[in-house]
Formats: C-alpha cells, structure tokens, sequence
C-alpha cells in the first residue's frame, strides 16, 4: 500500500470510543459549527443561466482572490474550508496559479458541461441506412476516421494525468480538465463507430503522428502540456476537422464534425487564455515556452510525411482518384495545410507572442508554402 | 407571414421560433457569443448584429457598419448566397451538406469569416450546432427577397 | 523534457520529399489495402442508437480483447493495421482481468444517456424563497463540506490510473473519463449547494481525509477499485439515499437523485471489476481479501467522523432538540447498518464470499447500543 493512514481506525480507541458515544448518548461536539469560515450569499446573477461557478466567486472561496502561490492548502479540503491539523498532503506538483490558470476557466467548464453531447444517440446513424459511398471514398473515410481514433484518447490521457498533480484548490481547473477528458473519450467513440460503420472498418495506424502523441504526454509541466496539446495539437485538430466537415460525404458525417469542433474550439480557447496567462503572470516563463513550440512546431512538421493521412485528404477533398481529382483535391489541402500553420501562428500573437514567427521555423516552411501556392495558381484568400 | 431577408423581422422570427424550441435549444447547451452577419447587395452591404447569451438570441439590431473588436465574429457573405443557403434550407428542413455555415464558409470562397481575435473566430465553433440549428430554422419561415 | 523527436523534422530531406510527392500527386496508398476486417455495423435498436454493444464485432468487439496485451504498447486503435515503430506509451495495465467489468460498456453509454446540469437542473431559486433554519443549514453545509472530500477522490482515482490503462480497453478508458465528469459536476454541485445556502463551508475531516487517501493511494488498480469504485462509492450512494429520503429542500432532494444516478453506477462498475477479477484470477483472491482486512479499517473513519456523522443526525433528526437528535440517531444508526450490510453484500456477491464473516466492521457496529 502506497500510502498508510496515520492511524488504523481498527485500533483507535478513542476515535471508536467517541464514535459509539455520540451514537448512544446523541451529545453532539458540534465544533464544526463554529469553523473559521467565510459566510457569504451568492446569487445567481442570471437565473436562466443557473448557479455558475462565477456566482461563487466569493471571498474566501471564489477563484479571483486565489493566491498566486497556494501555500495554506495541500490536501483534499475545499477551497475556503476550515482545514485542521492532520490532514494529508495531497501531494500536488503544481501549486503556483499562472501555472495552470487560464482567463474564464470556470466558463469553458460550465459551457462543457451544459454543450455535452452523446455519440450514441446525436449522430442520426439510420440515415446511413442504404449509404454505400464509393470504395475509394469509404475507404479515405475511415482511414481519416483511423488517425482521428488515434489520436483522441492521447488527448484524454495527457491532461488527466496532470488532474491529480493539481493542487486541488484549483477546482475550476481540475474541473474543466476532467470535462476535456470526457469530451475526448467521446471523440475516440464517435470517430470509431463511424469506421466500423463504413464498411471498411478501422485502417492503417500512423506511426509518425503516433510520435506526436507521445511527445504530448511527455511534458515537463503543465503549460509546457497545455501549450503542447491545447495550443498547438488542438489548434491543429479544430482547422482539420472544420475541413473534414467541408469534405465529409454524408450529412452524418458533417454532424459528426460540427459537434467535435465545438469541443475542440473550448479547448482551444482554455489553451490561448492560459497562454496569455502565463506569460502575463509568470514572464520567466517565456522562454521555456518557446523551446517548448520549438519541439512541439518541429513534431508538427514531422506530420507532412504522415502520408497516409494527406493522401485520404486529397481523395476526400477532390471526390475521388482520377487524375483532375487527384489535382484538385491537391489543391484544396494544399489551403488547409497553411490555414492549419496561418491560425497557429495567429494565435500565437494574439496571445502575446509575436515574435515566435522569427524564431519559428515552421514559420519559414509556411512561407515558402504560401509561395508555391501562389506560383502554382492556388487562391489562398 | 413572410419576412424579408436581410432584415431584422427576419432574425426577429428566427428569435420567435428558438423560443418555442426552448427544450431543443438547451440540451444543445449555453451559447454566448455576439457576432455579426454582413449580406452585400450592389456593392453595399446590410449588416446586422446578433447576441446570443445563455440558451437565447437576445438582441438583434441592424447597424452601419460592424467594428470587428466589438463582436466574435463576422459572417459575410454577397446576398445570392444568403438567398442560396436559406432556400435550400426551407426545402431540406435544414441546411444540406452543401449548404451548411461551415462549408460555405471554410475557405472563404462563398461566405467569409472576418474576426480580429482568433479566440472569438473559435467561438463559431464552438456554439457550431447551436448557430447552425438557429439558421435552419428558416425552414419554418416564408421568406421573401 | 522527457522526449524529443529523433530529429528535427524541418531540416530532414525525407520528410520533405514524402511531402512533396504527395503533393505532386504521386500517392504512395500504402494504407489503402489495410489488413483489417471490413465491416459494417449498424444500431440493433435506432431509438437506443449505435452503442458500443452494437460494435462489438470480430477483431473490434471488446470481447475478443485478449486477458494479456503483449503487442500492444501505442495509441493505435484496437483492430487497426499496425505498421512501422509505433511508441511504447508506458502502460502499466495491460491485463483485462485488472480493469475490465463485463458491464462498462453499458455503463459508459448509461452516463452519457444520463447527463445532467449542475447550473441550471436544480431549482436554486427554492432555496431563496424556502431558507432552512440555521441549524439545518449548518449541517447541510457541513455535510457538503464532506462531500467535497470525497468527491475529490473519486475524481482523482481514475484520473490518476486512466493514462496507464492500455489503450486496447478504450471503452474501459472511457467509463473512467465519465467517472471523471461525474467526479467533477458531483464536487460542483455540492460546493454550489454548500455556497447558496448561507453558512459558507464548514471544517475538513482530517479522518476521512486520512483514509480517503489510504484508499486513492493503492498500489494497484483492483484494490484501488474495490476502494473506490465500491467501498467508497456504496457508502457514498447510501448517503445520498438517505439525504434524499430526509431531505431538507427541493435543492437537496433534487441534488441527491442526480447523485444517487451517478454513484450508482459507479457501484455497478466497482462490483462488477471485483467479479471479473475474482473470476478471472482466482489465485489472487486471497491476496485480494487480505487488501480488503487492511484498508477496510478506513470504512470506520468514514462513518465515525463528527463531521459527517453529526450533521446526518441533525438532517435525519430535522433539527436539534433532544427528540430531534434522538430521531436523527435512530435514522442514522439504520443508516449505518444498512450502508455496512449492503458494502459486506455487493463485496460477497463480487468474489470475496466469505468476506461477511472476517470483516472487522460489524463487531464495531453491533457495539452501538443505540436505540433503535
């Protein structure tokens, strides 16, 4: 065992002794009842939208007065309880706030909770009653539907593992991290049903984005992971499944889609404003975070040779393997190739990071992709 | 009774007809975003805001011209594809896979997407099948243009 | 960092040139043939949808996952063609027997079926216009001071196991980031309960802590469940039975039936992971009973903390006159048993069958000379 409790309630006679006379005589202690704690008197500030976490930003108990260091609360209590001596450390790697937090967590969790979907019963299934696509159709189908299978447990995996080195004041983050891995496990469901529905079932794994996901879960911290993963990885997963909704062969499909990139696009929004975070509250940050995109960039890059997975793009996006389709749907990828790059680095500015693109040399690949395009007549917008 | 499209009676019955899907429109979760619809006619445009907060279209209102820092988002597009997309939802019920927001809009080749914060271009996305939901019910609507 | 990419990619004339092939449409389709099995799987029932059941077909369905993953150490999705180095993502659990229950993709699919809004399916505004009295309210915040405790490890524990489940038991891994939401909106609402009703929150228990802990910290992912999964969640799901059944407020009555929804299916998979493992690894139920007499002394520091146990009698009770608190005694020492009788019921029924006769606990309980 792990871990011992500091006393085997078997053994202890006075907490056994105590408990038996409470239940026999009914003398309560009733200390609890003067605990030092805060008394406050939320309201919900729009009925229609209930009780948030926002209406209990209260004092002692609400998330804006959080220290930046959390240094009075180590075990399992909640934030703003009476907490006496003798309670377990919980253990948490990260207690420092700009670590982890990022501007309007505690919306991205209640927008998570009330946007929940169900792969089961949201995805009008029987309309693929009768559907054969083409083989060359399904086929690309599923073999996208295979990476994105892949792919979408990596993205539960990562941030879970991070919830319980969390220190657990950070409710509303370890809140919002439990709500994305639920949104990821519902992905993985979804992308697979839609394989196995195919008629082709799952295809080819991908070794080369399989490095990405473990690149992934191998951070140092946590903003090195939230970078990682929400930013970069997420920023790039949310322009892929917008275009695979542009291409998708059914309306199944296009559900499918619109309903991943709303999860996608919250977790996305937590990764810009933790970045933002981080680098107003924790500057010395910076740097690490950019060796960070450095790798993460480089891995990133490293997906143009998943050919397997561009190869599917372009028969999806040109409607089939004939010559002119094979070329135009060269073409429509070719956009979604440097939209992917164009949103990333936008993001990044807007974040407070402008000058990644003269460090980035993944910024470089994309101007040199921008100019083919141009030279080969592709209409960027 | 018709409405005309692009106006705001036409938005103001879209409005009417969430309320009355009240119960659809909560299981599809809160929706808070503020965003713009250009619709360009003769070289003008008419453009329109609309705030979304909680499970509702709050407020809509036609204005001059759209300051891209005072909404998410812009979707913008010449008045034919407007008209193309909500006459094919009324004869659908919804938007077919050609006609949908986003692949209208993906590379900006019919509709447009025009933000200045990506963080509220996301926001499309992220209340997706809400606004999609919101312009299929046209459908339920004579529209005239 | 603990991994870099072999090389840096943008640099490497290989990646480069695969790309540009592609992009000149010479296209390699190595993928195109996969060997795989083709099928296509539709809904049995198109009101239910299409559940994981319905996929559970051939190499896909989760029952032909084999009892030991040896060849599979990546992300790949079971069934896919697996080709060229895939990584080695560090699973520790790779044997079914440690994490499977025969019901967890049903419990899956049940979770998501059953979703729940913490902000806005609650009727709040109740509270406002029907105050409980100060005592009551005080109670109540200290019983959801408590539940917050708990509920902190029960999001925990499968946070802290569900990356190193092999990624073959994807449905397994699944239910636990239900588990996970459901961790998360159960602490939320407890913490919102607690907040709205006046009295703020109230004293952690350093008992229940201490053994919360013990439990959260098993070695193992089977002890850690039967811990968790069962233990904690039955004694929890009593709880909120026996809330709902005194409950104070249409908030708290509403607040306990979607907690009751939630732990009791977590129940479901903790009786159900036991009986999997007692069954399929008879060898260790020994060692798993002797887990059980270790850890089991924890149940004690839950049902003995004042900071549970004294706000139950008052809630129970209705208040806190003599014959008030002598009621909730009553209504609290049945709680009790009941909670311990149906614990010492599901563990048997699980695998652990003559864990009835050497559990410690009911020699404790049969000590209250209560009076009912």
């Amino acid at each position: 065992m792990a871990y011992l409790a500091t006393n085997n309630y078997f053994e202890d006679k006075d907490f056994v002794d105590k408990w038996l006379y409470t239940m026999r005589t009914g003398e309560l202690d009733l200390s609890w009842m003067n605990a030092a704690t805060e008394k406050v008197k939320p309201k919900e500030a729009n009925p229609r939208r209930g009780l948030t976490y926002r209406d209990i930003d209260l004092g002692s108990y609400g998330y804006t007065d959080m220290p930046e260091k959390v240094r009075r609360n180590r075990s399992y209590a909640p934030r703003g309880a009476e907490i006496p001596e003798g309670v377990p450390d919980a253990q948490p790697w990260v207690s420092r706030k700009s670590e982890l937090w990022a501007f309007n967590t505690e919306s991205y969790y209640e927008e998570a909770v009330s946007r929940q979907w169900n792969a089961t019963t949201d995805i009008p299934w029987d309309r693929l009653e009768g559907v054969e696509l083409p083989e060359n159709i399904g086929k690309s189908l599923s073999q996208l539907m295979t990476f994105l299978t892949e792919v979408e447990m990596i993205a539960t995996d990562t941030p879970a593992m991070w919830l319980p080195r969390l220190n657990p004041d950070f409710i509303e983050v370890r809140s919002f991290i439990a709500s994305q891995a639920m949104d990821e496990a519902r992905h993985a469901e979804v992308f697979r049903k839609r394989a196995l529905t195919t008629g082709w079932g799952l295809m080819q794994a991908s070794p080369m984005n399989e490095m990405a996901l473990k690149h992934l879960r191998d951070a140092d911290s946590f903003s090195e992971m939230s970078v990682a993963l929400h930013l970069v990885a997420e920023g790039n997963v949310l322009t892929l499944f917008r275009f695979s909704e542009y291409l998708s062969p059914t309306d199944v499909d296009k559900r499918i889609f619109r309903l991943v990139m709303q999860d996608e696009a919250r977790h996305v929004g937590y990764g810009m404003q933790h970045f933002k975070y981080v680098l107003e509250h924790f500057p010395e940050k910076r740097e690490v975070l950019h060796a960070h995109l450095d790798e993460a960039e480089n891995i990133s890059f490293a997906g143009a040779a998943a050919t397997e997975l561009t190869e599917a793009f372009i028969i999806l996006a040109g409607g089939g393997m004939k010559q002119e389709n094979i070329e135009e749907g060269i073409k429509i990828t070719t956009k979604f190739n440097l939209k992917q790059m164009q949103e990333h680095f936008e993001r990044l500015d807007k974040c407070g990071m402008p000058e990644r693109r003269e460090r980035s040399k993944l910024y470089k690949m994309y101007e040199m992709g921008v100019a083919a395009a141009q030279a080969a007549g592709i209409n960027l917008n | 009774m018709g409405v005309s499209f692009p106006s705001t009676d036409y938005f103001e019955a879209l409005k009417a007809r969430m309320v009355e899907q009240d119960e659809k429109f909560r299981r599809l979760g809160y929706i808070d975003t503020t965003f713009g619809v250009a619709v360009g006619q003769n070289g003008k445009a008419r453009n329109f805001i609309l705030e979304f907060e909680v499970f509702d279209l709050k407020n809509v209102r036609e204005v001059a011209s759209i300051d891209l820092k005072q909404v998410d988002f812009v979707l913008e597009g010449d008045s034919p594809v407007w008209r193309e997309m909500i006459e094919n939802i009324k004869r659908n019920g919804q938007a077919d896979a050609s006609h949908d927001i986003n692949t209208l809009a993906h590379f900006g080749e019919r509709l447009k997407i025009r933000y200045d914060d990506p963080d509220g271009h996301d926001k499309l996305y992220r209340f997706m099948e809400s606004i999609q939901e919101f312009f299929d019910l046209s459908s339920k609507l004579d529209v005239s243009f | 960092m603990a991994f870099y990419a072999e090389k840096d990619y943008t640099e490497d004339e290989t990646v480069l040139e695969a790309a540009n092939k592609v992009m000149q449409g010479q296209l390699g389709l190595h993928w195109y043939d996969a060997k795989t099995e083709k099928v296509k799987g539709k809904p049995a029932d198109f009101r239910r949808g299409l559940t994981y059941k319905d996929l559970d077909i051939g190499s896909y369905g989760y029952t032909a996952i084999a009892e030991n993953l040896r060849d599979s150490k990546s992300m790949v999705s079971r069934g896919s063609e697996k080709v060229g180095k895939l990584p080695d993502m560090g699973y520790v659990v790779n044997r079914k027997s440690e994490v499977w229950s025969d019901n967890v993709a049903a419990l899956y699919e049940e979770a998501k079926a059953r979703r729940w809004v913490p902000a806005t399916d609650i009727p709040w505004s109740e509270l406002d216009k029907n105050p409980l009295a100060p005592e009551m309210e005080a109670a109540c915040a200290q019983l959801y001071t408590f539940l917050q405790e708990c509920t902190q490890i029960t999001l925990d524990f499968p946070s802290r196991w569900v990356a190193l489940v092999n990624q073959d038991f994807l449905e397994q891994k699944s239910w636990m980031c239900a588990q996970m939401l459901d961790g998360s909106r159960l602490f939320e609402v407890f913490r919102k309960r607690a907040l709205f009703g006046g009295s703020g929150l109230k004293r952690a228990s350093v008992h229940a802590e201490q053994g919360l802990k013990e439990w959260l910290w098993a070695e193992t992912y089977p002890q850690g469940s039967v811990s968790i999964n069962l233990a904690l969640a039955g004694l929890l799901l009593a709880i909120y039975r026996h809330v709902a059944a005194f409950a104070p407020s249409r908030v708290d009555a509403a607040i306990m039936r979607y907690a009751m929804q939630d732990a009791g299916r977590q129940v479901a998979y903790g009786s159900g992971q036991l009986r999997y493992y007692t069954r399929h690894r008879p060898l260790e139920i020994p060692a798993m009973e002797q887990y059980v007499d270790d850890a089991e002394h924890v149940m004690l520091a839950l049902l003995g903390s004042p900071e549970i146990l004294e706000p139950l009698i008052i809630i129970s009770g209705r208040g806190l006159d003599a014959a008030e608190v002598r009621a909730g005694r009553i209504a609290v020492l049945r709680f009790i048993r009941l909670a311990v009788q149906e614990y010492l019921e599901r563990i048997s029924a699980a695998g652990l069958k003559g864990h009835s006769k050497r559990s410690r606990i009911p020699q404790f309980i049969d000590r209250i000379d209560g009076p009912a």
